[in-house]
């Protein structure tokens, strides 16, 4: 604390000199009209994003992209320290819970302030865990609020055909303690106090909202969210216009923020959906920088001065061998067939970005819970073929759905990836039928079990093995289409149990399950590249792709 | 030469002898004199050595293509991730591609491909354009009220499609089928539709009011006949100078859809369009990877290009000596 206000009294100070310095260079140099003021005050940054953010009110969604503006805007009661994927304190400073995990206590920070005035108290908390599980018709559909049925189950009053348990019980307020009381244990606490779409609304906007706006499943998201006005967070950046036109959203920076102000005064997101349309922004200096970079172009930009800063892994490319779709994947011959089948090495040494490593399992190495003795499959393509002709499925032909139109953050050249795995698989005996979809398509069509190989994976919501075993291997689903009740079980048992070191000890014996029952082929773990014009400071890069954009700015000439 | 006695047999005799266009009546034939033109004629010759050459690799190239086209055979080789391209060398003389395949191989088989699309889509475009046109052609010829109406209502849905962009067109169906090789040969195909059926209209109706067709009336030939021997196959000329330069049109939209992703759904088959959409992305660090495919669709282009220009120019009357 001590530290921290010297550090302003400091930076007050600074911003003195500067400001004095800077009208005395006016008085020198009123003749320059152009004049080199700080880039910082007069020019906006400019980042480039793949898509367009939905929604300005993130609890509508599951999407990192929206993710990656409304924290900005937002804070969240925890938060990961910048740079990193442990969880620090952000709007409470302390926490706790109780030794049965069913009761979180935190204690907010004093002299907060929204965005349009109010201060933050245990109320405006409350206020906001109170809509969310209010919600009611429409708003219960999965579309508009997945993460809260994930994490905090079901609504006050379901609606019919809902029957997502109910896990958060109630949130008590006494001027900066909030006390919120959940039903039952889960690994998933306290990571989800931290997740963007959990943010803290000041009680004016929640005041404005009226929560009846989306009618259907389908509904298209409400007008507040879409634009300024309305919605007012705690965050560096508020809101200050979102062009739907030219896809840009822009910020300004909130002067009253309780943390270090931002650095720059005005953020642009820009939606460039191309990744070589982003790269020649970038060289053309339309933009200052952008995220998820073709491995391609990592090295021609470097060289050409552009910074690339290199994250670290927090995150799974898998192939998934859907067993009731081909029952011949069944039989557990032709899946460690298949995973000596494909030469992962070569995928990251030729197509992933620089940092990425072959995944021996379902979660990253970094990641509390995963485990060195799990069975590995070595690419073995001898072996591999005399597999498939013993099991006697030579010749198969199976459907293998690739996604045509986008890249994510764990998969770039997704059909590179594609590929090279299908042709490993042609030449141990399958037959591939290629499946080309987008993305829109790609989702419903491997949630529903129609494809019998497909390439997905995952970017960890925040450190906790069980959020990457548990989104896949929690319960029978259409996505992998097998029944195993002991990976079931062991998973329900890991989610109940409160103490992290014994979890961890849990979720490494689930891995060593899981990869003698191999549901599927884990690829890789690899870095989204991340590049930054030559004349910007860039922030600590996330592994958890959650930047924080108020310590971005333009370096000083 | 005899003109049968009756009434009958005359008309039918003098119907054919003004139908026909060869054989001993003096003077070089249209045909003859074309083809004497296009010897001579150095954009003919050029064209032709360029389609036939096209032609001939696209026939042979799956005996001559020295590696498997799909084979990654050389796929650690080649990173493009770190920019490492493997270009021209002993074994492969065109280099490689980003996932280790044959570039040559790649070339050879696609040119088969691109030609395969080419020629179907030319083919179901003049099919469908040249019944449309014919129709509505002849009906106008027979001259009556429902005559009129049915080219009315046919030019019309033909004007409805000439008022879209052709690769718009393509586009919609392509995203109706799905993406394969058969939903770009259609696409392609139905986009050219409209061109044919115009013009084997116009020219139908312009040779309608040439002066044998006056006397083939004047003799008392009926309509129905007029059309069907005399009108129908002088209009043909046009639409299938027509037909060849829809091919060169045919092969770089083949190659656009391919490059939009519409094309044959396993990347492994090569086409020239998919292969310059693929190469695309590495244009900074392997150019020569784009050029092939573009180089070898703008070459194929410009032969059957060159070839339709000179045989429409020597098919011209005007342009006779």
């Amino acid at each position: 604390m001590l530290q921290s206000r010297v550090t302003r009294l400091g930076r007050t100070a600074l911003i003195g000199i500067v400001g004095a310095l800077a009208v005395s260079l006016a008085g020198c140099e009123s003749e320059r009209d152009t004049g080199d003021g700080d880039r910082n005050e007069t020019e906006p940054f400019v980042f480039g994003v793949p898509t367009d953010a939905r929604t300005l009110d993130p609890i509508f969604t599951t999407d990192g992209e929206t993710f990656r503006v409304t924290r900005q805007i937002y804070d969240t009661l925890l938060d990961h320290e910048p740079g990193g994927k442990e969880i620090v304190g952000g709007l409470a400073e302390d926490w706790e819970s109780s030794d049965d995990g069913l009761e979180w206590t935190f204690q907010l920070r004093e002299g907060v302030t929204f965005h349009d005035g109010e201060e933050l108290d245990g109320e405006a908390v409350c206020a906001n865990f109170d809509r969310w599980h209010n919600f009611e018709g429409a708003y219960q559909d999965t579309n508009f609020t997945y993460y809260w049925q994930n994490m905090f189950g079901g609504f006050a009053e379901n609606e019919e055909g809902v029957d997502t348990e109910e896990k958060f019980r109630s949130c008590t307020a006494d001027g900066l303690t909030v006390t919120i009381e959940v039903a039952e244990p889960s690994a998933s606490y306290p990571g989800a106090f931290s997740m963007a779409t959990f943010a803290i609304l000041s009680p004016g906007s929640l005041e404005q909202i009226e929560d009846d706006e989306i009618t259907s499943a389908d509904s298209a998201f409400p007008d507040y969210t879409q634009g300024e006005g309305v919605l007012a967070g705690t965050g560096p950046y508020q809101i200050s216009g979102w062009d739907h036109g030219s896809q840009e959203i822009t910020l300004e920076r909130f002067d009253d923020y309780w943390g270090d102000n931002a650095k720059v005064k005005t953020l642009i997101f820009k939606t460039i959906s191309e990744e070589t349309a982003r790269r020649q922004a970038l060289e053309a200096g339309d933009i200052h920088g952008y995220d998820l970079a073709a491995p391609g172009d990592v090295e021609p930009l470097k060289e050409n001065g552009f910074q690339v800063p290199t994250r670290d892994v927090f995150n799974i490319l898998y192939l998934a061998f859907q067993q009731e779709t081909t029952p011949e994947f069944a039989d557990l011959e032709v899946r460690q067939a298949m995973a000596h089948a494909v030469d992962r090495q070569r995928i990251v040494d030729t197509i992933l970005p620089e940092g990425g490593e072959v995944a021996s399992q379902f979660m990253p190495p970094t990641v509390d819970g995963w485990s060195e003795d799990v069975t590995t499959y070595d690419y073995d393509p001898e072996l591999a073929e005399e597999m498939i002709s013993d099991a006697g499925v030579d010749g198969l032909t199976v459907d293998f759905c690739y996604v045509t139109d986008t890249s994510r953050p764990y998969m770039p050249a997704v059909r590179d990836i594609f590929e090279i795995i299908s042709s490993d698989l042609e030449e141990v005996g399958l037959s591939i039928d290629p499946k080309p979809m987008e993305w829109d398509q790609y989702i419903p069509a491997t949630n529903s079990g129609q494809c019998s190989l497909y390439l997905l994976g995952w970017t960890g919501d925040f450190n906790e093995g069980y959020n990457f075993l548990g989104t896949w291997f929690d319960r029978p689903s259409d996505e992998w289409g097998f029944e195993n009740d002991e990976i079931f079980d062991l998973m329900s048992e890991i989610d109940r149990t409160p103490d992290p070191e014994e979890r961890a000890g849990k979720l490494a014996e689930a891995n060593e399950v899981i990869m003698d029952f191999l549901p599927g082929l884990p690829i890789s773990s690899s870095p989204p590249a991340i590049a930054f014009a030559p004349d910007v400071e860039p922030m600590d890069v996330s592994p958890l792709t959650q930047e924080v954009f108020a310590d971005v700015s333009f370096a000083e000439e | 030469m005899a003109l049968g006695t009756d009434r009958v047999n005359k008309v039918d005799r003098l119907a054919e002898l003004t139908a026909q266009r060869d054989g001993d009546a003096e003077g070089a034939s249209l045909l003859r004199e074309t083809f004497g033109r296009l010897r001579r004629s150095p954009m003919a010759i050029s064209g032709a050595v360029i389609v036939g050459a096209f032609l001939f690799v696209a026939v042979i190239a799956p005996f001559v293509a020295p590696y498997e086209p799909g084979a990654q055979l050389w796929g650690r080789e080649v990173m493009p991730n770190q920019n490492v391209f493997v270009g021209p060398r002993g074994e492969n003389w065109f280099g490689l591609d980003h996932l280790g395949r044959d570039q040559l191989s790649r070339m050879l088989v696609g040119a088969r491909n691109s030609l395969l699309v080419g020629v179907v889509a030319t083919l179901l475009g003049f099919t469908a354009g040249a019944m449309l046109g014919g129709v509505a052609g002849a009906a106008v010829s027979l001259g009556r009220a429902w005559g009129r109406r049915l080219d009315a209502v046919i030019m019309r849905f033909i004007d409805m499609m000439l008022a879209i962009p052709a690769l718009l067109i393509a586009v919609s169906i392509a995203a109706i089928l799905g993406p394969s090789l058969t939903t770009v040969m259609v696409a392609v195909g139905l986009a050219q539709v409209p061109i044919f059926a115009r013009l084997l209209r116009g020219s139908m109706l312009a040779q309608s009011h040439s002066d044998y067709v006056l006397a083939a009336t004047a003799l008392g030939v009926r309509r129905p006949r007029i059309v069907r021997s005399h009108i129908l196959p002088n209009s043909l000329g046009p639409v299938i100078v027509q037909a060849t330069l829809t091919l060169a049109t045919a092969i770089i939209e083949a190659a656009a859809l391919s490059y939009l992703g519409f094309g044959n759904p396993d990347p492994a088959t090569p086409d020239w369009g998919a292969m310059l959409a693929d190469a695309q992305r590495f244009l900074v660090g392997a150019p020569e990877l784009a050029m092939y495919p573009a180089v070898a669709i703008i070459i194929t282009a410009l032969g059957f290009t060159l070839l339709g220009e000179a045989m429409r120019e020597s098919l011209d009357p005007k342009l006779r000596k």
